[in-house]
């Protein structure tokens, strides 16, 4: 079934939009304890920011190489086009 | 929650009072547009056919009757709300069908089809509630400053991926069938398994589905009409605000995953929000057998379709039918996540 790759890679993304979704409200947001100082609140903020950014540059790294897999799988077995 | 008999009736209304006045005020619509001159080519055919354009203020009234009905029969401010954010979407599409606006604008200005749903949480205080429910794991806690966030953050994202998915010949309006349809099985879910969730939710869902449905007769291959910005950013930000007030967020942004990676692939290749009609290479084009193929330039976007096409070369009918394969396993991935939700 010529979909196949493309139902795996919709597949991947649900998975990772769901994993990552339950990630961020469960673990990212609670995260730490109540800051007492100024110092604390803004490292535990940093934090918080920078895993958000983590979570978003995972599904795009996972993303990008199913992609590059898949165009590349896919070039090498193309049939060349009657116009190009 | 089940509706007695009047309540089944107006349910019923909702969805026919649209779905009549976009089928039978349609062909009137396309005979204007084809008057007065208001038609544009349907590349993807060999040669050229004239299409009428934009048929997305006929599907706006479709939405807005709709939605007033819901309103009056049920008194509640969501479809209020719903409106309020489609109308804002709707008039930013018809400014762009209209003069054009730029690739960064568009997103920008649709920030602001949040506000109606969020102002009318004020008012209304169980309008949407700032948490998510996830399969089998429940509710998460209250987080209203970054829920009302990704509020502001959905509208944009989720009616530009609408736009996106807007190409071809019945691509948006059976895209939108397909997921709207999935929006009102997660609603309904919803809906029976807490007893205090409003009908008027169920009800607001209805008059998308029916306007999809409406557009779909016109819109399938080969296109008679063509909505336009003004009609796919509207159904896109209806989609945000019926996810959000039927407190399916989770289950609504699963069946727009095809959209999602669509969007994703063309900002990635596109390297940020460039207008389509400015980008310098098109991602597909149209062989002289008449069928597509996919680009070979470097530059060229990798947008969901070319990556479909790289399976081999397909006629626009049954491109879209891929296209709507993916829609409907991404659908049925959604309508799972919803009976893992709502069914114990």
């Amino acid at each position: 079934m010529k979909l196949a790759s493309l139902i795996g890679i919709e597949a991947v993304a649900f998975l990772l939009i769901i994993g990552e979704t339950y990630l961020f409200f469960m673990a990212i947001i609670p995260l730490g304890p109540v800051p007492h100082s100024l110092a604390v609140y803004t490292a535990i903020t940093l934090l918080k920011v920078g895993l958000t950014f983590g979570l978003g540059i995972l599904w795009l790294a996972v993303m990008v190489s199913l992609t590059r897999l898949y165009v590349r799988s896919r070039l090498r077995t193309r049939t060349p086009t009657p116009s190009s | 929650m089940q509706p007695d008999l009047a309540e089944a009736g107006l349910i019923l209304l909702s969805f026919i009072i649209p779905l009549l006045l976009v089928i039978l005020a349609m062909p009137r619509s396309i005979r204007y547009l084809t008057r007065s001159g208001r038609v544009v080519d349907d590349v993807h055919k060999q040669p050229p056919t004239k299409v009428p354009f934009p048929v997305g203020p006929l599907l706006f009234l479709g939405a807005l009757a709709g939605e007033i009905f819901v309103y009056i029969a049920f008194g509640s401010l969501v479809p209020l709300a719903v409106i309020g954010g489609a109308a804002i979407a709707f008039a930013i599409g018809l400014a762009d069908d209209l003069f054009v606006l730029g690739g960064k604008t568009k997103p920008l200005l649709l920030l602001f089809a949040a506000v109606p749903l969020v102002v009318s949480g004020v008012f209304q205080k169980n309008l949407y509630e700032s948490n998510l429910t996830f399969p089998l794991l429940g509710h998460i806690g209250e987080h209203f400053t970054i829920y009302i966030l990704l509020v502001l953050v959905a509208f944009p994202v989720v009616a530009n991926a609408f736009n996106m998915m807007d190409s071809f010949n019945g691509q948006i309006s059976g895209f939108t069938l397909l997921t709207s349809l999935a929006l009102l099985f997660g609603v309904v879910l919803h809906a029976i398994a807490d007893s205090s969730f409003s009908l008027a939710r169920v009800a607001s869902v209805l008059p998308l589905v029916a306007i999809a449905a409406g557009f779909f007769v016109f819109n399938r291959y080969p296109s008679k009409a063509f909505d336009g910005d003004s009609g796919a950013l509207m159904l896109g930000a209806m989609f945000a605000s019926l996810a959000i007030t039927g407190g399916v967020e989770i289950a609504a942004m699963i069946a727009i995953v095809p959209a999602i990676l669509n969007s994703f692939y063309t900002l990635s290749s596109a390297r940020g929000f460039v207008e389509r009609r400015r980008m310098a290479a098109r991602p597909t084009h149209l062989g002289e057998d008449g069928k597509m193929y996919p680009s070979l330039e470097p530059s060229s976007p990798n947008t969901l379709i070319r990556l479909i096409l790289l399976s081999g070369p397909l006629d626009e009918r049954d491109l879209v039918k891929s296209i709507f394969i993916l829609t409907a396993v991404a659908c049925l991935l959604s309508g799972a996540i919803s009976v893992l939700t709502w069914v114990h």
